[in-house]
């Protein structure tokens, strides 16, 4: 059997474990930049807290209601999520580790879903995150059944879905913008032609779903009939793109604010890069007015750069980042948000040199090595680039962020008792 | 609870100790050491102090109630949420939604949390009220 554990709106219940005096109370995490609702405990989801409500026309509402807001602290989550995924490992025959709070496993043998069941005390006994656990015939119907675990209270948290009779139900109720892999756009193709449901799609011709969705839908329509096309994969795959984007506390007219934070989120894809032995042969840079403002006047831009020979050096990375910025700056606007994506992603050990290449490469690799060393050793970008700068006007707004209980010794809750 | 307690978090990772080295011989000096050889493995205070890393948490003590077990103000105890607590283990409580470290013992079917500290009372664990163990207390890292 495939399991899906999915832990229960993860980065509220993470907030719970060390404030206990919050269970049963309406809890809420905002996204970066404290700018809209993204995790809701079950509280607040019955006060009808929206996903993706953004805080500010919101903030009435919380204090009226009695909702704990929390900036996000990811410090916190990422700990805690490896204390999760750390926990499930030795009970299972494979693991996929899918996003911060979902996995895949396996469950070879009888006794899947008791072992299931075992599997969900222990995850809460030892971290304190209640998860819900889907079990199925494929990762796409595990998914399906993940979701009824958490629905229907009765089940206790975790739901079989292997009786064809079940199977058809669960299908028939799965609308079909909430199958796992169906994007917008597919779903609202698929609604033009009638397919409503995941039921509808298993009995689509598979002739007619290859034509209008190509390999993917082909796939998944398999997956829903029960047929493994994606198999509980160990290595977690290579990334295509990295991004780092953020809005920005106070919106910034400048190009010189501009250019510390493009400068800074290109250098961290860079690192990220290094980290992963990868380099990118592509960088994007990011541009946007803020929305919520529609009297203001409105800009998005963006611009991408390719490099001859595909890099993971900060130097190129934020010069290319940066030249980018350039291009799309407009005078006259405040910008809310910008960002840098870096894609077409290789391995290093792979990498083509180019024929008329100027750069020396060995030497950028060693200078490279040693300012991840360093920064490892003290901190976070302890050595940059002078154009990430140091003001940081346009770093982050976390008002409620909590302390990072279990990754810094400094950051202590006091408790009364 | 007429004595508070005040607990600090502070993390498991962050009190990952530099390797001590360990020697089997006595320390020597002056001359080519013949215990050299036997330098044995450097040792882990993680491995000693943590049974269960995905578990285990730790945090700062303030209050005198535990002094009797030799938790004291500015202690960090470890806690081991994978262990079963029995009558007698010191444990992170939770009740009434507020943290408390205690002694549990059962008396006459009443679940009881025991102070270690003469001047203070046990305090009794009724029906009604919302109690649960968060974890084990199972080291107490004291400065001297």
């Amino acid at each position: 059997m495939i399991a899906l554990v999915d832990c229960n709106n993860f980065f509220a219940s993470c907030e719970r474990v060390f404030r206990p005096n919050l269970i049963s109370k309406p809890v809420v995490v905002l996204s970066n930049n404290d700018g809209c609702v993204i995790a809701r405990s079950n509280e607040a989801k019955s006060l009808g807290v929206k996903m993706g409500a953004p805080a500010f026309k919101s903030e009435r509402f919380f204090a009226r209601n009695g909702v704990h807001v929390f900036s996000s602290n990811f410090a916190l989550y990422g700990d805690m999520s490896k204390r999760v995924m750390d926990t499930i490992r030795p009970e299972v025959d494979e693991m996929e580790v899918y996003s911060i709070d979902e996995a895949f496993l396996v469950f070879e043998g009888p006794a899947a879903e008791e072992r299931a069941r075992a599997l969900r005390e222990k995850v809460e006994r030892w971290t304190g995150i209640p998860v819900s656990i889907g079990l199925a015939q494929t990762k796409t119907l595990a998914k399906v059944a993940t979701r009824i675990a958490k629905k229907m209270p009765e089940m206790n948290g975790v739901f079989t879905l292997s009786s064809s009779c079940d199977l058809e139900r669960a299908l028939h109720r799965c609308k079909i913008e909430d199958v796992w892999g169906i994007g917008n756009r597919s779903s609202s193709k698929l609604k033009s032609y009638g397919i409503t449901t995941a039921l509808k799609l298993t009995l689509a011709d598979p002739a007619w779903v290859r034509r209008n969705l190509s390999i993917t839908g082909t796939r998944l329509q398999k997956e829903l009939q029960s047929t493994i096309c994606s198999p509980v994969n160990d290595a977690s795959p290579r990334k295509q793109s990295i991004r780092t984007a953020r809005s920005f506390g106070s919106e910034v007219q400048s190009l010189h604010a501009l250019n510390e934070s493009v400068g800074t989120f290109a250098a961290n894809c860079a690192s990220k890069l290094r980290k992963e032995g990868s380099c990118c042969i592509s960088i994007t840079t990011f541009v946007m007015t803020n929305p919520f403002k529609p009297q203001a006047p409105q800009y998005n831009a963006s611009r991408t750069i390719k490099f001859e020979v595909p890099t993971n050096d900060t130097l190129e990375i934020v010069a290319s980042a940066i030249q980018a910025l350039k291009f799309i700056y407009r005078d006259g606007f405040s910008y809310k948000k910008a960002g840098v994506l870096v894609s077409a992603i290789t391995p290093s050990s792979e990498v083509q040199l180019g024929l008329f290449d100027v750069v020396d490469r060995s030497k950028r690799t060693s200078l490279m090595t040693s300012i991840d060393t360093i920064n490892t050793k003290l901190g976070h970008d302890k050595v940059r680039l002078a154009v990430q700068g140091f003001d940081r006007k346009w770093r982050l707004r976390q008002e409620r962020l909590s302390p990072c209980y279990t990754t810094r010794f400094t950051d202590f809750l006091t408790v009364k008792v | 609870m007429n004595r508070k307690i005040k607990l600090k978090w502070c993390p498991a990772s962050a009190v990952a100790f530099d390797a001590v080295p360990f020697f089997d011989e006595g320390v020597q000096a002056g001359f080519p050491s013949p215990a050299e050889d036997h330098l044995d493995l450097d040792l882990d205070l993680n491995s000693y102090l943590v049974q269960h890393p995905s578990a285990t948490f730790c945090c700062r003590v303030e209050g005198d109630s535990m002094v009797g077990a030799g938790i004291q103000t500015g202690d960090v105890i470890m806690i081991d949420r994978s262990l079963t607590p029995h009558k007698g283990s010191i444990v992170l409580a939770v009740l009434d939604g507020e943290f408390t470290v205690k002694r549990v013992d059962i008396q006459d079917d009443t679940l009881l949390l025991i102070p270690e500290n003469p001047k203070l009372k046990p305090i009794e664990v009724g029906e009604e009220s919302n109690f649960q163990v968060w974890g084990v207390v199972t080291f107490v890292i004291h400065k001297v």
